[in-house]
C-alpha cells in the first residue's frame, strides 16, 4: 500500500456539530481538539510524514469577535496541553500564516516556543495553517520574487515555489474535508494543484483514527495520473 | 605611505612569532587578565579606564574588540596592521582629560603606552612559568623583540620600552614598585567587575544559569588573579592573601596548560570562545549547538509553566528611564555624560571598519548631539545629564545632531550611492555593524525613512532589536 506522504485535513463542521447538540458553535470547537490529537496519531503511526490542518483562515476572522476569542484561547490551551506529547513523538510542528496583528502576544509566544522546542524533530511535519490564506501565500511569493528581481524569462513553476512559505513543504497529495463540503476555501492553493480530494460526510469532532484510515484506503483506490492519459503508477509523490 | 614593495611583504613577526601564536591560544586570556588588572594600576591608564572605558558595562564586547585588535596587528599584511595602528591612535588620541582628583590623563601617553606592552610581556612571561613551560633565554628574548615591536606598530617607536632584557626588569621593578597605585579602576576590576559580569550574549537568555555560576567563578577569578600578581605589588596596594589561593591559581594555570596541550585545538583556540561572545562569529559552531539546546530547553520550560490568566496586555513599553540605562548609560555610572557618547561611536566605527574620514564624521556628529543634549537637558550645568533630566525631558528631546549620525551612517551604508539603501545594504550593515540577521525586511530605504527610523529609535521612542543588539550587547 503507498502511502500518500502529505495529507491535509480541512477541519470543518464543528459549528454544525455543536448546532446539532443546542450547544454553542464554541463548543464544537472544543470538541474538535479530540479530533486532531486522534488524525495526529493516526497519521504518524500509518506512515504519513508531513500533515497539514486548516485551523483558521485570514476569512476567519470576519467570525463574531467572542468566538475568535475563545478560539484563540482553546489553540492556545491546546498548544500547552500537547506540546509535550507531540515533541516526544517526533513531530515538528509548524505555522502557516501567523501574520496577523490581532493574534495575541502570549499566543504567538506558545506557537514560537513550540516551534523552538520540535523543529529538530524528523517523524512528521505538522503544519498548522493559522491565519492562513493560499492567495496571500502565492502573493507574497510574488513580492519575494520581484524583490529578488529574478528575470521574467526564467520564472518556472519550481523557482516560484521556492519563495512561497516553508518551500520545502511538498505537494499536497490528498486534502480530506469532513462534513460534506465540496470547496477549496483558499487553502494551500500551490500545494494542493495535484491533490486527489476527499469529502467524508461525518463532522470534523466525529472524526476518528478509523474515518482517517479509509480515506487512505480511498486514496490508495484512485489512480493518480497527474494530467498524464497513460495509466500511472500509483505514487505518493507530488509533482515539485 | 613611503614603502617600497618589497617592504610591502614583510612580516615584521617573523613566520614562527611566538606572540602571534600565543594570542590565539585562548589560555592568553590569563595573561591579558593580570596585565589589564597591572595596566589600571598605573595613574594615567587607571584614570582613562574609569573615565572613558565601558568595560565595567559591557566586558564582554571589550573582550571581543581587544582580541581582534590584537589579532589584526599582528597581521602579517602591513597594511591590516597599518590601518588597525592608526585607528587604535585616533581612538586613543580622543581620551584625555583630568581624573577625580585632578590630575591630566592622557591615553597617547608614550610612556603609559609602554607599560601596557611592557604588562602584557611580563604576564605572558609569568603565564609560561606558571604554567610550567617556562620560556628559555632564547625565547624569552625573542619574545621581548617582538613586544618593542609591537609598541613600535602603535607608537611608531620603541624608545620608551628599554632595549634590552636585561634592562627591562629593573625598569619594570621600578614601575611596580614606585608608580603603580591602588585606584579606583583596580579595585573595580577586582571587586565589582569579576562579580557583576553579565551573560556573555550567547547565554544571555538564561540569566539564571549565569548567576549561579558566577557566584562560584566571580571570587574565584579575583583570588586567582590577586595571587598570580608581583608579590610586590600585592604589599604596596594591600591586597589580600587568602589561604590557599596561591594553590587555586597554580591550579588554574596547570590546567590552562594541560588544556592546551590535550585538548583538541579547536577547543583551546581563542576563535572557540569568540563564538560565545558573538553568536554571529564564524568560530560559533559548538556553542550554536549548546545554544540550539537552551533554547529547546527553555521553550519547553515556559510551556509547561501553568499560563497566566491575564496577561494579554503586557506589551512591551520601553520606557525612558530603561532606554537610558540600557542604551544611553554606555559607561553605567548612572549619568550621560561625552564618554558615552563617544563609547557609542567608537563601537560603531570598528564594527563598520570605517575609515579616517567617515570615522571623523560619526564623531563630530555625535559631538553635536551631546552639545544639544547638553544645552537642553543639563539644567543644573555640570557637564552630566542625569536620569532624572533625561526622563523629565525625554518626550522633546532635539535630533538635529541625530540627524547627522544617521546621515553618516546612511552614506557609510549606502555603498553604491544611489540615495538608496537597498536591501543588500540594509542587511550588510546590520550583519556587520549590528551583528544580526533580519529575516524579512525585504525594503529598501530612502534617506528619510532611514534617518527617522534612526531617530525615532535613539530618542527612545521606538524599540528595534537591531539597533538594541548593537548598542547593549556585551
Amino acid at each position: 500500500m503507498v502511502v500518500p506522504r502529505h495529507v491535509a485535513c480541512v477541519m470543518d463542521g464543528n459549528g454544525r456539530w455543536a448546532a446539532q447538540r443546542s450547544l454553542p458553535r464554541t463548543a464544537g470547537h472544543e470538541a474538535a481538539e479530540a479530533a486532531v490529537m486522534d488524525v495526529i496519531e493516526a497519521a504518524r503511526s500509518s506512515g504519513v510524514t508531513w500533515l497539514s490542518l486548516y485551523a483558521f483562515s485570514t476569512e476567519n476572522w470576519r467570525r463574531p469577535s467572542g468566538e475568535v476569542d475563545i478560539l484563540m484561547r482553546l489553540v492556545r490551551r491546546a498548544i500547552r496541553k500537547h506540546a509535550p506529547v507531540l515533541h516526544t513523538r517526533g513531530i515538528r510542528c509548524r505555522f502557516l500564516g501567523m501574520t496577523d496583528p490581532r493574534i495575541p502576544a502570549p499566543l504567538v509566544q506558545d506557537i514560537t516556543d513550540l516551534m523552538t522546542l520540535t523543529r529538530d524533530n524528523k517523524r512528521m511535519t505538522l503544519t498548522v495553517a493559522f491565519d492562513h490564506g493560499g492567495r496571500r501565500d502565492i502573493v507574497e511569493a510574488a513580492r519575494s520574487l520581484i524583490r529578488s528581481e529574478t528575470p521574467a524569462d526564467q520564472v518556472t513553476e519550481a523557482s516560484f515555489a521556492e519563495h512561497l512559505p516553508y518551500s520545502d513543504t511538498p505537494d499536497v497529495d490528498l486534502v480530506i474535508r469532513t462534513s460534506g463540503e465540496q470547496r477549496i476555501s483558499n487553502f494551500m492553493l500551490w500545494q494542493v494543484a495535484y491533490a486527489e480530494w476527499v469529502f467524508p460526510k461525518v463532522l470534523w469532532p466525529d472524526f476518528r483514527a478509523a474515518h482517517f484510515c479509509e480515506c487512505l484506503d480511498a486514496y490508495v483506490r484512485r489512480q493518480r495520473r497527474f494530467g498524464d492519459v497513460r495509466p500511472a503508477t500509483m505514487t505518493g509523490k507530488g509533482l515539485r | 605611505m613611503s614603502h617600497t614593495v618589497s617592504q610591502e611583504n614583510i612580516d615584521v613577526f617573523g613566520p614562527d612569532s611566538i606572540l602571534r601564536r600565543l594570542v590565539g591560544e585562548a589560555r592568553w586570556g590569563l595573561a591579558v587578565t593580570r596585565a589589564t588588572l597591572l595596566e589600571a594600576a598605573h595613574p594615567q591608564i587607571g584614570a582613562a579606564l574609569m573615565e572613558n572605558s565601558t568595560f565595567l558595562t559591557h566586558p564582554w564586547r571589550r573582550l571581543r574588540n581587544t582580541a581582534t585588535s590584537s589579532r589584526r596587528l599582528l597581521d602579517p599584511d602591513p597594511r591590516v596592521r597599518d590601518r588597525e595602528a592608526a585607528r587604535l591612535n585616533r581612538l586613543h588620541s580622543r581620551m584625555s582629560g583630568v581624573d577625580a582628583q585632578g590630575r591630566p590623563y592622557d591615553a597617547t601617553d608614550p610612556a603609559a603606552r609602554a607599560w601596557v606592552v611592557a604588562t602584557l610581556f611580563e604576564s605572558t612571561v609569568t603565564m609560561c612559568r606558571l604554567s610550567g613551560d617556562t620560556l628559555d633565554a632564547e625565547a624569552m628574548r625573542r619574545l621581548y623583540a617582538e613586544h618593542r615591536t609591537f609598541l613600535a606598530l602603535i607608537d611608531g617607536t620603541s624608545d620608551h620600552l628599554p632595549a634590552t632584557l636585561p634592562e627591562f626588569w629593573p625598569y619594570y621593578d621600578d614601575i611596580v614598585e614606585h608608580h603603580l597605585e591602588n585606584n579606583e579602576a583596580v579595585s573595580v576590576i577586582l571587586y565589582r567587575l569579576f562579580a557583576n559580569v553579565p551573560a556573555p550574549p550567547v547565554l544571555r537568555p538564561y540569566p539564571m544559569v549565569w548567576a549561579a555560576g558566577r557566584a562560584l567563578a566571580g571570587p574565584m577569578a579575583t583570588a586567582i588573579t590577586i595571587a598570580s600578581l608581583p608579590e610586590a605589588f600585592s604589599r604596596r596596594v594591600a591586597l589580600p592573601d587568602l589561604p590557599g589561593a596561591r594553590t587555586l591559581m597554580q591550579a588554574a594555570y596547570l590546567s590552562a596548560a594541560l588544556a592546551n596541550r590535550h585538548l583538541p585545538e579547536s577547543w583551546t583556540r581563542v576563535e572557540f570562545f569568540m563564538g560565545l561572545l558573538d553568536p554571529s562569529h564564524k568560530g560559533a559552531g559548538p556553542w550554536e549547538t549548546v545554544r540550539r539546546r537552551a533554547g529547546k530547553a527553555a521553550a519547553l520550560a515556559r510551556l509547561l509553566t501553568p499560563a497566566a490568566g491575564g496577561g494579554e496586555d503586557d506589551q512591551v513599553t520601553r520606557s525612558a528611564d530603561r532606554f537610558f540605562a540600557e542604551v544611553l548609560d554606555q559607561t553605567g555610572d548612572g549619568y550621560l555624560r561625552w564618554p558615552d557618547l563617544a563609547a557609542m561611536a567608537r563601537e560603531i566605527a570598528t564594527r563598520l571598519d570605517l575609515g579616517e574620514q567617515e570615522e571623523d564624521r560619526l564623531f563630530q556628529a555625535y559631538a553635536a548631539w551631546w552639545r544639544e543634549l547638553q544645552s537642553a537637558l543639563d539644567s543644573d550645568s555640570d557637564g552630566r545629564v542625569t536620569r532624572d533630566e533625561y526622563a523629565a525631558a525625554a518626550a522633546r528631546l532635539p535630533s538635529t545632531g541625530l540627524v547627522k549620525i544617521a546621515d553618516v551612517l546612511f552614506d557609510v551604508t549606502d555603498v553604491d550611492d544611489d540615495e538608496k539603501i537597498d536591501s543588500e545594504e540594509y542587511l550588510n550593515l546590520f550583519r556587520t555593524a549590528f551583528q544580526r540577521d533580519l529575516t524579512g525586511a525585504g525594503d529598501s530605504y530612502s534617506r528619510g525613512a532611514f534617518v527617522r527610523q534612526f531617530v525615532s529609535f535613539m530618542s527612545g521612542q521606538q524599540h528595534s532589536n537591531a539597533y538594541v543588539s548593537l548598542l547593549t550587547s556585551g
